[in-house]
């Protein structure tokens, strides 16, 4: 599902950031993606949401080049993934429920038919109380989790998570990552981005660790 | 209040550029009822004056007094005889004179002056003869009359109707890109403030032509305001001028023609209509200027 072949990227004329990236994360699978700041992760999440186009090398992304994309194919591809920004990215002249239904919206669903699926969102990431709230209202936490029902909200084939668990408390950290691992489980790809080593190898699964712009794979230690 | 309103909330709008939009496109929309009154009007008087002067003609008859009598009577018979004129009637010395008083600030004495004799012909409108061939039979027959059949008149006239009208016809065309340009400035200053909502749109997979459509429907409700004030206010002072009896009787070409309420909606249809591809315009340019 989603393939990186020799991939490079730098931003405009600044230094490599990534350099000969290959990678391979078949559908459905959860992926960790770590590093230190600067590593490149976020780069790398962001050519896979399509903000950035590789200066080397092929992205491959449910089967197409990415670089071969029209605006509105690019546009159609985003709808399939859902993206959990660093800094949650939500509107704040919008409550936390229209923030969730943002991705409905866009794609021209009728908010009569997505009205309960948002309702449910929220009651899922605990903020059922919360639906008029406006971002600037909420703790940090609480918008990490109206991002988190914003990008999961429209059943996107794959979910990007840009160190989700970076700005709350453990406890809360906990909670988040319970809820990728449910979505995991309901089918989706994960790819969840954190340098939070000691929390990450607390699962078992697929880490890919991200070096001066270079790649190498890996496994957490336990589940 | 529903925790979800859709679509129209999405942009945060700010009443500043609204207004501004509004008040620039009522004052355009001003402007263009004139515009669109003064085409409609010239192309009117064009229309009055080659009507008004087409189906006549005239023959001046030297103003020598000798044989005056006999000459006119050649004219009237040539003229009577002659194909494409339905009627040729010599005018009395009261006639000339009524003629003559509007140059002489009062009614002439014909006897001290050397006023020419006229003679008023009525031409067959659709077989009106050749001029050329008058004035040879009217010079053949030493009648020392000049045939007019007002051509070079009309022509001059019509062409200036004509070139005023253009000129109106421009205004509006100005007006009508004056109003685009404006929507243009506006939604690029307003989307330099909305980038990041903007931004936030197309990552959650707004196309293009969706974020267009948000500012199309805000562009079209101001567009057609916009029109419906700047029309409504141009309206009034129409009624205005009208209610003025001299201005009504110095320019009757002006009266509201049958067709005046289909005019106005078709100013605030345009507004709106303009106002919306100059915003679409706007914005498909800038977001591709973005990437």
């Amino acid at each position: 599902m989603i393939q990186f072949e020799n991939v490079g990227f730098r931003y405009k004329r600044g230094p490599e950031v990534l350099q000969n990236v290959n990678l391979e994360i078949p559908a459905g699978s959860f992926q960790f993606i770590t590093g230190e700041s600067g590593a490149g992760k976020s780069s790398l999440l962001r050519l896979l949401f399509l903000d950035e186009v590789p200066t080397s090398g092929r992205i491959s992304l449910f089967g197409r080049d990415v670089t071969t994309l029209t605006r509105d194919e690019i546009a159609w591809f985003r709808r399939r993934i859902g993206v959990v920004f660093q800094d949650f990215r939500l509107l704040d002249h919008l409550s936390a429920a229209e923030n969730v239904a943002l991705p409905l919206t866009v794609s021209g669903a009728r908010e009569t038919a997505y009205r309960d699926n948002v309702t449910e969102m929220l009651q899922w990431v605990g903020l059922g109380d919360k639906m008029e709230v406006r971002p600037p209202e909420l703790s940090g936490g609480e918008k990490q989790r109206v991002a988190i029902a914003r990008a999961v909200v429209a059943s996107p084939d794959i979910i990007l998570a840009d160190e989700p668990t970076g700005s709350v408390d453990p406890a809360m950290a906990e909670r988040i990552m319970a809820l990728f691992v449910e979505m995991n489980r309901l089918g989706k790809t994960v790819l969840f981005a954190s340098h939070d080593l000691a929390m990450i190898e607390q699962y078992k699964l697929p880490i890919t660790t991200l070096r001066d712009g270079t790649v190498s794979s890996g496994m957490g230690a336990a589940a | 209040m529903s925790a979800i309103r859709g679509k129209g909330a999405l942009i945060p709008f700010q009443a500043a550029s609204g207004g501004l939009m509004l008040l620039i496109v009522a004052a355009m929309a001003f402007l263009a009822c004139f515009a669109l009154a003064g085409a409609l009007a010239t192309t009117r008087i064009a229309a009055t004056w080659t009507e008004g002067l087409a189906g006549a003609a005239t023959v001046r008859i030297d103003a020598n007094e000798d044989d005056r009598a006999r000459r006119t009577s050649l004219v009237l018979d040539i003229l009577r005889d002659t194909e494409g004129i339905i009627d040729a009637r010599a005018l009395n010395e009261r006639d000339v004179a009524e003629l003559l008083t509007p140059w002489f600030g009062g009614t002439p004495d014909l006897g001290e002056l050397p006023a020419p004799g006229i003679v008023a012909v009525t031409l067959d409108t659709e077989n009106e003869p050749d001029p050329t061939v008058v004035q040879a039979r009217l010079d053949g027959a030493g009648a020392g009359a000049i045939y007019d059949d007002h051509g070079r008149w009309r022509g001059r006239a019509a062409k200036a109707a004509r070139a005023i009208g253009n000129l109106s016809w421009w205004a509006l065309v100005l007006t009508v890109l004056a109003i685009a340009a404006a929507a243009f400035l506006v939604i690029s200053i307003a989307m330099v403030a909305h980038k990041g909502t903007i931004e936030a749109l197309r990552l959650a997979g707004a196309e293009d032509r969706f974020v267009a459509g948000l500012y199309q429907k805000r562009f079209f409700w101001l567009g057609a305001l916009g029109g419906l004030i700047g029309s409504g206010v141009a309206l009034t002072a129409f009624v205005g001028l009208d209610a003025l009896s001299s201005v009504r009787a110095a320019l009757p070409m002006l009266d509201a023609p049958y067709y005046w309420p289909f005019a106005w909606l078709g100013i605030v249809l345009a507004c709106a209509l303009v106002a919306v591809l100059a915003a679409r315009l706007a914005v498909l340019t800038t977001l591709r200027r973005r990437g």
